[in-house]
């Protein structure tokens, strides 16, 4: 079970996969278009190696992204999920936004196939997800 | 069956036969050579849903596992730990009365991250299950004639990840007769489709197209397009 991208993201997503090759910010200004600044940050992002992928022996895994402002966001690539307030103010309460640029970032690694990976155990995983939960008032 | 397909979200009032097509997808995935299933919810079910009666199948019942977390708090450990838990994966997750985990917490980016959770979950059981097999998911919601913001809002965030719906109704068309109507809209996969639902006395759960009318597609492609639960 996969979640559907907006079919317009999915052809982009494999465009640039067939074009990494090539620099790929040649799809840079199509990118732009379709997301705005968020792009270009993402790209940014991605160049600075700013995106970790944690698995476990499970198989179970999650993205995290050093945010520009030296916070740690986590990402769930699965379904669209990012825990930044930009994610939570304009993709949820609005909803012209499609990604916020940490998500983006994280696909875009996917397809350029460049990102840290980091292993941790079944229970640290845990542990990670669980962080996002923030602590009872 | 509801074992492939689209994350599926059901809504409905209270009494609209949300827990009975839950557990009836549960026994459905839980058949020979299928399974197991896995049924969170908040209470243990009082009683079984009417019209599973006589044909509760033992066998399927052992494939059903219930797990009760009893606060929000509680289903998040269950969903970010269930890469820890051992034995073989479902097949099937099903979860009854989110619309209780979710008021406890109202913050949007919290419920957010629960409905966010609840879909990997799945998506780490369909990678557990292997190649070719896929972790079903089922959402029940209860909805209120008055809404009020936060469900409004819980709403819209619900849709957001579950393209696929369900609006169930209680519709009695006789004296004696238990019925719902069934509104499926599979999101961009296929076309809306109406559907009655009854439990016959011996239990036995049949479901036909809106309106009743034999052999004629009144609206839509009359395509069985969506899995039936």
């Amino acid at each position: 079970m996969a979640v559907v991208l907006p079919a317009v993201v999915e052809e982009l997503l494999s465009e640039m996969a067939a074009a990494v090759q090539e620099s790929a910010r040649s799809t840079g200004p199509r990118l732009k278009f379709l997301f705005g600044s968020s792009a270009t940050q993402a790209l940014d992002l991605v160049d600075r190696q700013s995106i970790t992928l944690i698995s476990s022996p499970s198989g179970r895994h999650v993205y995290q992204v050093l945010g520009s402002s030296g916070k740690t966001y986590t990402c769930l690539a699965s379904c669209h999920y990012c825990s930044c307030p930009a994610f939570a103010f304009s993709v949820l309460r609005k909803s012209d936004s499609i990604l916020c640029k940490h998500l983006l970032a994280v696909y875009l690694s996917q397809v350029m196939r460049t990102c840290q990976q980091l292993s941790v155990s079944d229970k640290q995983l845990t542990d990670i997800l669980l962080m996002e939960k923030k602590q009872e008032a | 069956t509801p074992a492939a397909g689209p994350p599926l979200l059901l809504l409905g009032a209270p009494g609209s036969g949300k827990t009975a097509l839950l557990f009836a997808a549960a026994l459905e995935a839980a058949g020979e050579g299928q399974g197991p299933v896995l049924f969170l919810t908040r209470r243990p079910l009082q009683s079984l849903p009417r019209g599973t009666g006589t044909t509760l199948d033992p066998m399927r019942l052992q494939k059903i596992r219930f797990q009760y977390p009893p606060s929000t708090r509680e289903l998040f450990r269950l969903l970010c730990s269930a890469h820890e838990a051992p034995g073989p994966a479902p097949s099937l997750l099903l979860l009854d009365g989110l619309e209780e985990y979710l008021a406890e917490d109202p913050e949007p980016q919290e419920a957010a991250y629960l409905i966010a959770l609840l879909l990997d979950t799945a998506v780490h059981f369909s990678h557990r299950l292997g190649p070719g097999r896929d972790c079903g998911l089922m959402v029940a919601l209860q909805t209120q004639e008055e809404a009020d913001s936060g469900d409004v809002l819980h709403l819209a965030l619900l849709q957001r990840y579950f393209p696929a719906q369900c609006w169930l109704q209680p519709d009695a068309p006789g004296p004696g007769e238990h019925g719902l109507r069934a509104c499926l809209d599979p999101g961009g996969l296929g076309p809306r489709t109406e559907w009655w639902v009854t439990f016959r006395s011996d239990g036995e759960m049949m479901i036909v197209p809106w309106p009743t009318q034999a052999g004629d597609p009144s609206s839509g492609n009359g395509s069985s397009s969506g899995g039936q639960p």
